[in-house]
């Protein structure tokens, strides 16, 4: 089988079946500090493996697009090839790692809302955070790629957190990566594993990486103890996450637009002056029944065509709150 | 000689259009609510499609009514060459179907218009226009939406192909802007399909059919209608 590339902790390599497909292959390396810190466990590839099936096939259950297919073999599950976007998406909802150094804020505190944090991925320069306007100008992606990531990730610690609360565990913080299929979809890639997690019990002990970046015991059971919970956690009962978003319809440019002309009119006679010229459009707030998906984003386009707005007329835009 | 006149929830001009058509010889008008779908036309052999506030004008006028079933009758009986007249909310829903080409803006003066306007009819014979070449007609309009835009390709097509049966203009037929109610381009008020079938225009010939209206002008349009059914 050719390697496709070798990373830190993983291998992937070319599924001589398809040519739409790869294998990804969990080695028992552990890596921390962009590398500084490197060990190896006997088992921790199979345990980051299962849990990357089982978390991959939860989320899809849930309608969320992953690059899982199937599991092939103790450490090796079947992807589809995806072009990965080198952006790490991180979510947090306590204070904790980098996030702490950065800001001096003290481990272990809520945040009000979970935070979305990108990060280039990119060793030579340590994987630096990135702004979304940085993102944007060095056309790392576009920003509604930004903006649908940033919705899977709030989906996926909406699941998640829900999943590990039920055995009374929290969700302190992940990272994910996406990547593009042939088709120019954005699905959710990589691995789902402790690796990637930080995950505290009710005390705030650590049951993820952390116990080996900071040397605080056995690893592969910490995982393994980890995965126990989470199989022990009921899927099914985790509501669906409902989402919005907004189809924001306005008239094209050289349009005649007269409920903006009279408004206009009405607002110079209250006095604002300053006004050059007023525009008035449509929103349309629309709640779906499960985590937007690319899919949902394909349905949105046909859906403002067919009736949301009159190409002849109207331009439209979508806005994922 | 079946004709479907549609009602959609918010259509209020049926009963105008049943009645005008009641007038005309040979013709059997019958009341079709839209939610009876395709076996509502079943027996029609033309539609007429009525003004007034379909589904609320709620998204844009005509846009919901578009999406309809029965619309995918319309579809087929427009193909088979069948008349069809869309009147006021009915042109704005011929055109949210994209039978008619264009769409139906919000009139420049941003306010809703009733009154009486002149109408110049085209030298050219149409299907609905037959005897009343280049005359002037007096008609009522009563729109909100009734601003007519279309890309200057099609604008280009509906000039090319003689599809203007209807602009606006005064009493002499002076095709000027001022005698421009609504901000259309071209003073366009009424316009049919490439094949010559389907009408769509913002005046109501079914508000001037007797002299005791104010005007008998729009019953000619009508009964050309009605002549056309085979």
């Amino acid at each position: 089988m050719d390697l496709i590339h070798e990373g830190k902790v993983k291998r992937v390599l070319q599924d001589p079946d398809s040519s739409e497909r790869v294998i990804i292959e969990f080695t028992d390396l552990v890596t921390a500090g962009d590398g500084a810190k490197k060990e190896e466990f006997a088992g921790k590839g199979a345990v980051a493996c299962d849990m990357s099936e089982y978390l991959f096939g939860y989320l899809e259950g849930k309608g969320i697009d992953t690059h899982y297919v199937k599991k092939l073999s103790a450490n090796q599950i079947l992807c589809q090839k995806v072009t990965i976007i080198p952006i790490e998406v991180v979510c947090r909802n306590i204070a904790a790692g980098s996030f702490c150094r950065r800001y001096g804020t003290e481990k272990g505190t809520r945040l009000s809302e979970p935070l979305i944090e990108f990060f280039l991925k990119d060793d030579a320069y340590h994987d630096p955070l990135i702004t979304v306007d940085a993102i944007i100008r060095l056309e790392l992606a576009k920003r509604e790629d930004l903006d649908f990531m940033k919705s899977i990730a709030l989906s996926v610690n909406y699941y998640l957190g829900e999943l590990l609360k039920q055995r009374n565990l929290v969700l302190v913080d992940f990272k994910l990566e996406f990547g593009r299929t042939e088709k120019g979809t954005i699905v959710l890639a990589d691995e789902l594993s402790p690796d990637t997690f930080r995950i505290w019990d009710s005390s705030a002990t650590s049951m993820d990486k952390d116990v080996f970046r900071e040397d605080k015991g056995d690893l592969v059971a910490t995982y393994l103890k980890v995965f126990e919970e989470m199989k022990k956690a009921k899927p099914q009962d985790v509501e669906p996450r409902t989402e919005s978003i907004q189809v924001i319809v306005e008239t094209k440019s050289g349009i005649k637009n007269p409920p903006g002309e009279v408004t206009k009119k009405a607002l110079e006679r209250l006095g604002f002056a300053d006004v050059k010229d007023v525009r008035m459009g449509k929103v349309f707030t629309i709640a779906l029944k499960k985590p937007i998906t690319s899919e949902i984003l394909n349905q949105l386009a046909i859906m403002n065509v067919k009736l949301l707005s009159n190409p002849i007329s109207e331009n439209h835009k979508v806005r994922i709150e | 000689m079946t004709i479907a006149v549609l009602r959609f929830p918010g259509t209020n001009n049926e009963n105008d259009v049943l009645r005008a058509l009641s007038l005309i010889d040979g013709a059997d008008p019958v009341l079709v609510p839209s939610r009876k779908g395709l076996a509502g036309l079943e027996e029609a052999d033309a539609i007429v499609i009525p003004g007034g506030f379909s589904y609320g004008d709620y998204l844009r006028a005509g846009a919901v009514a578009s999406v309809e079933t029965i619309t995918e009758g319309v579809r087929n009986l427009a193909e088979d060459g069948k008349p069809i007249i869309g009147i006021c909310n009915g042109f704005q829903i011929l055109t949210e179907m994209g039978l008619l080409p264009g769409v139906l803006l919000p009139n420049k003066s941003a306010r809703f218009i009733c009154k009486w306007i002149y109408l110049k009819v085209c030298d050219n014979t149409t299907m609905f226009t037959e005897g009343m070449e280049g005359r002037v007609i007096r008609v009522p309009i009563a729109h909100a939406e009734g601003n007519y835009y279309c890309s200057d390709d099609e604008r280009e097509s509906l000039k090319d192909e003689l599809r203007i049966p209807f602009k606006y203009c005064n009493e002499a037929g002076d095709l000027d802007d001022a005698f421009n109610p609504n901000g259309s381009i071209d003073n366009i008020a009424g316009i049919i399909n490439q094949k010559g079938n389907v009408l769509g225009m913002m005046p109501h010939p079914d508000r001037a059919y007797r002299p005791i209206l104010g005007s008998s002008d729009g019953l000619a349009i009508l009964e050309n209608f009605v002549r056309a059914i085979k």
